[in-house]
Formats: C-alpha cells, sequence, structure tokens
C-alpha cells in the first residue's frame, strides 16, 4: 500500500528484556478511521508507544512518505503524527486553556492558533467553558474532552485516540465519536483504540484485532462485526461456555 | 525601635539576595528534579566573573551583571548537555553525588585559578547611602534588591506566558506528555540548568558587592538557597521571595540580638528543623 500515511512492517517492541509486540505490520490510508480492538494487555498502547517514538522499536515505520527509524517523539509529532494518550495525561497544574497551547506548542502561526483555538472550543463547549480551570480539577469526562481538544490545536494529520471511551458515559461517548467522524470529514485520519469494540467499529471503515502483540484479523468495519470470533470474543455474543480461550472454534465442546 | 526597624530594613534588603541565589536552585529542582549542589559554586564563578570583570576590565560591577549570566548560562547549558544528561530522571542519590562532585571540581580550580584570598567588589559609589527618618538604606544593597525582585518578577512572566516557559513547566509536570506534544526533553533540560546557572552568576555578582568573596562561599551559599527553596515551594518564584525574605530577617535578628557570629547557626538551624519537620522535602516535590 504505497499510498498509505502511516506503513507499520514487521513492527517488534516491549519493554527492557520483556518483548510485548511480535512482527505487527498495519497501514492506514488518508482520512479513513481505523479501529484497533484486542484485550487488555494485548499492547494497544506499547504499539501507539512505538508509533510515537516513546519507546524504541525494530521493524518499518513510514508516515507520509518518510521513514521514522531514528526520529525523536517530539519529530514525529511534528510531521502531524499525534496521540491523545492514555489515561488523558493533561497537564494538571496548567489552565484548560494553556493545555490547548501545549497542542500548538510546535506551532508559531499565531493567528492561526487563535482561529483554531475558536474552532477547537466549539467543537467542545464543555471545554470551553472551563477555559480558565485546572486541568487537574475537571471531571473525567471533561478530561477527555480537554485532551481531544489539545490534540486537534496540533493539526494533527494522523491522530491516534487510545482508550476514549473509557470510565465515560454513553451519551459523551457517543458524542466523541461523532466529533471522531466530523475530524475525519476535515481531513483527519484517526487510528482509535478502543475497549468498547462496538462502539469503535460502529465509526471505523477498518479495524484490526490485536492479541498477546499479533494482528490475528484485519478487515473492514462490517467484516470484523460479522466476525464469529471477534463477536465471542469483545462484542458479547452469547455463548454457553463463555470466555473461551481465542481460536477455538465457535461451539466446539 | 530605630534599631529594630534598621535590622528589618537589612534583612529586607539581604533576603532579596537570598531569593535570587535560591530561584535558581528551586527551578532546577522543580523541573530537572535535582538539588544541584553545585548551585552555590556557580554562584561563586558569577562573583568572581563580576570582580575580574570590575578589577580587570573596569566593567562596572551592575554592567557586568548580564556577562557572568551569560558565561554562567553557557557553563549551566553545557554541565547538563555533557555531565547531568546522562542521569537524568535517574534517582536522586546519583545526581546529588554527581552535583557535589561538580561543586567540589569548581571549588578546587577557584582556589587553584584565583587563590584562596579574599576579595572584595568595590566600586566608588560602594560607601553611598540614603537615610529615610532613621534607617540607613546603601545604595549598593537597595540596586542590588531591586535586580533581584525584578529578576524573580520577570522569570515569573517568562514561565508564565512565554512558549518556552510554558514548555519547562510541561516538562516538569508531565515528561510523558511534553514529549508527546513536542517538548524535547534534552533542549528543555539544558535550557533550564542555564538558566539557573545564570541567576547562579547575577546573585554571585551582587553577592559579590556586598560581601568578600573567597572559592568557598558555595556550600554555605547552597545550603541557604535550599532552605528557602523548601520554604517557599518550588512551583511559585514568589515562594522563593517569602523564603528569601524569612532568611534574611532571621538572620538580621540573630546578628543583632545574639551576635554576628550566630547568623549561620540560625539558618542552618532552620535547615534542620525543616529536613526534621518534613523529610521527604528531600525526595521529592513536596515543597
Ligand atoms: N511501562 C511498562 N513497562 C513494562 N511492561 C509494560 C509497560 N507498559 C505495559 N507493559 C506490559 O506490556 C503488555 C502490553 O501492555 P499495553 O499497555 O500495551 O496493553 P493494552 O493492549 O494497551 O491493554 P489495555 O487494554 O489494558 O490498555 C502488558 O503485558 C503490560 O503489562
Ligand atoms: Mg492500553
Amino acid at each position: 500500500m504505497s499510498d498509505a500515511l502511516l506503513e507499520v512492517g514487521r513492527l517488534n517492541a516491549g519493554y527492557g528484556e520483556m518483548a510485548v509486540l511480535r512482527d505487527v505490520s498495519i497501514a492506514i490510508r488518508p482520512a479513513e478511521i481505523v479501529a484497533l480492538v484486542g484485550s487488555n494487555g494485548a499492547g494497544k498502547t506499547t504499539l501507539l508507544r512505538a508509533l510515537s517514538r516513546l519507546i524504541p522499536s525494530r521493524g518499518e515505520l513510514r508516515f507520509a512518505g518518510r521513514s521514522l527509524a531514528g526520529a525523536a517523539a517530539d519529530e514525529v509529532f511534528g510531521l502531524g503524527l499525534v496521540q491523545v494518550p492514555e489515561g488523558r495525561q493533561l497537564f494538571d497544574r496548567m489552565s484548560v486553556a494553556e493545555n490547548l497551547r501545549m497542542g500548538a506548542y510546535q506551532r508559531r502561526d499565531k493567528a492561526a492558533i487563535e482561529a483554531d483555538l475558536e474552532r477547537v472550543y466549539a467543537l467542545f463547549p464543555a471545554v470551553a467553558d472551563r477555559r480558565r480551570q485546572l486541568a487537574g480539577s475537571l471531571s473525567g469526562g471533561e478530561q477527555q474532552m480537554c485532551a481531544m481538544a489539545r490534540a486537534l490545536m496540533a493539526r494533527p494529520r494522523l491522530l491516534m485516540v487510545d482508550e476514549m471511551s473509557l470510565g465515560l458515559a454513553p451519551v459523551i461517548v457517543d458524542a466523541l465519536l461523532e466529533t471522531m467522524s466530523q475530524i475525519r470529514a476535515q481531513g483527519v485520519t484517526v487510528l482509535l483504540v478502543e475497549q468498547d469494540v462496538h462502539a469503535a467499529l460502529s465509526v471505523a471503515d477498518r479495524g484490526y484485532v490485536l492479541e498477546t502483540g499479533e494482528i490475528v484479523r484485519a478487515g473492514t468495519a462490517r467484516e470484523l462485526e460479522r466476525d464469529p470470533e471477534v463477536q465471542r470474543a469483545y462484542l458479547g455474543a452469547a455463548d454457553p461456555v463463555p470466555a473461551m480461550p481465542a481460536g477455538r472454534a465457535h461451539g466446539a465442546p | 525601635m530605630a534599631l529594630l526597624a534598621q535590622i528589618v530594613v537589612s534583612g529586607v534588603l539581604l533576603g532579596g539576595l537570598y531569593a535570587l541565589m535560591a530561584l535558581g536552585l528551586a527551578l532546577v529542582w522543580g523541573v530537572l528534579n535535582i538539588v544541584n549542589l553545585s548551585h552555590g559554586a556557580l554562584i561563586m564563578l558569577g562573583a568572581y566573573a563580576t570582580y575580574f570583570l570590575f578589577t580587570g576590565a573596569h566593567v562596572d560591577p551592575f554592567a557586568a551583571l548580564p556577562l557572568a549570566a551569560a558565561a554562567l548560562f553557557a557553563a549551566g547549558y553545557l554541565i547538563q548537555r555533557g555531565i547531568l544528561n546522562l542521569v537524568i530522571r535517574g534517582p536522586m542519590f546519583n545526581t546529588l553525588l554527581i552535583t557535589f562532585g561538580i561543586e567540589v571540581i569548581l571549588t578546587y580550580l577557584a582556589q587553584l585559578w584565583f587563590s584562596a584570598d579574599y576579595r572584595a567588589i568595590n566600586p566608588r559609589y560602594a560607601g553611598s547611602s540614603y537615610t529615610f527618618g532613621g534607617v540607613t538604606v546603601p545604595l549598593v544593597q537597595a540596586l542590588g534588591f531591586a535586580i533581584a525582585i525584578g529578576l524573580t518578577a520577570a522569570m515569573w512572566l517568562f514561565l508564565l506566558h512565554s512558549r518556552t516557559g510554558r514548555g519547562i513547566r510541561a516538562a516538569a509536570q508531565n515528561l510523558v506528555a511534553a514529549r508527546l506534544y513536542g517538548v524535547d526533553p534534552k533542549r528543555i533540560y539544558a535550557l533550564t540548568f542555564g538558566l539557573g546557572a545564570a541567576l547562579a552568576g547575577v546573585a554571585g555578582g551582587l553577592y559579590g558587592t556586598v560581601s568578600q568573596i573567597n572559592p568557598y562561599i558555595g556550600g554555605p551559599l547552597t545550603a541557604k538557597s535550599f532552605v528557602i527553596a523548601i520554604i517557599g515551594g518550588l512551583d511559585n518564584p514568589f515562594g522563593v521571595v517569602v523564603g528569601g525574605l524569612f532568611l534574611g530577617i532571621v538572620e538580621s535578628l540573630t546578628a543583632l540580638y545574639v551576635g554576628p557570629t550566630y547568623r549561620d547557626v540560625a539558618s542552618f538551624g532552620i535547615l534542620v528543623l525543616v529536613l526534621v519537620a518534613r523529610p521527604s522535602g528531600l525526595l521529592g516535590r513536596t515543597a
């Protein structure tokens, strides 16, 4: 896929001696929404850390036609590969407005930054109402919106969102997913990492399933929703023997 | 009563200088999580830089301050980039040992190059002073106080409102998020350490105009800066102003009522008290 915005080939990464990701290959085309799903500890967050170059990795890593091998985290960010990390990771002792300005840390276009601030506030009115409040004192949902708003201030080309729905009310999740579709309509590509597989596949074009560090399924969102394995493992389909190890056929004794 | 007022004014003037000394230490501590034991040695180098610019090149000591600041900024930047960067975010014990080593080396080199003699920076106006209602304010100390408070305020504005200041605070608050949002920690850390050293350089120049200097003034000044940083906290530069004024006034009162030789006993007594009361102050950002 040479028209891909992000190309990951046989990527291996882990923590010190411990290998987590094994030969992970994925590709994301411009303006796609791609879901990455998998159970706890599968390595989803680790993959995003490797893509943002927070941890070292082996294998091919290309973004917008440029190899990221040897690039530092701040350079990757500068290229437009922007992450909303797991657990939000806001700057707790900065105001909401300052957090958003940190999203624009590498930008020098003052007028455009101000315009983007207004645009982002319009997208997240709850964030706009709290712009002078310290980020650490926001509610969980407000923090998640603040984290999304901060990422948008970077004018990302590829936005990677890790565990957006964690601990949020379904209405808020729906609102955020709706925002995701709006962002995509503006040409931003999205990689969505989710526990809530149903929600993720409902907005995604395609998806990958990661299990113990390996990609075990790939396909369009429709294909994955209909896949019996995916249904059983992630969508809570009725099953007489729940929580069977993956890989065994549906309905086996 | 006039005597007490005089003592308090002297304490306040001294306290402004102390605040500036502690500002650089608190900045580096808050952002890099390093208690820089060589901070006092950097102050000492700033004092010598000002001294030699004055005696050697006839630069007015106050005009020499920006030069001392620039020289110390470069030294601090290089120390961070070349040495401390290797153990960054390592256990605090490692960085304590390394900065202690730097302090020993700088003190030794100063003794080698500058000799152990006491020196004083004495410009023509060194003896000038103003008297208000019985209270005497020496010109040099008043100038030093104004510069110290002005620099602290400027530092505060810089951290709060500039893009780089925001990057420094971001790295201090959440390093992972800072890296994810385009902050280069190596550059920010070197810049912060350089700024801390530059502040030490200016403080040293001002110190040299009010006290005699020798290569060994660093250790006690590090300890005083540490006390002030713990009292004032690391988050707000005006915390060190409060801590500095407190220490300055306590020292002046001690000198009057107990005896001048007991000044340092008072400030190190406070250090011991603070460590006993909040021993965790040594280990983290609790201050
Ligand atoms: N900083 C770390 N140091 C060492 N091991 C880690 C670290 N972070 C994660 N791991 C391990 O790596 C593996 C993958 O973790 P990762 O966080 O990538 O999973 P995940 O798919 O994001 O899970 P979740 O859905 O629970 O967020 C786990 O076994 C985890 O224990
Ligand atoms: Mg995760």
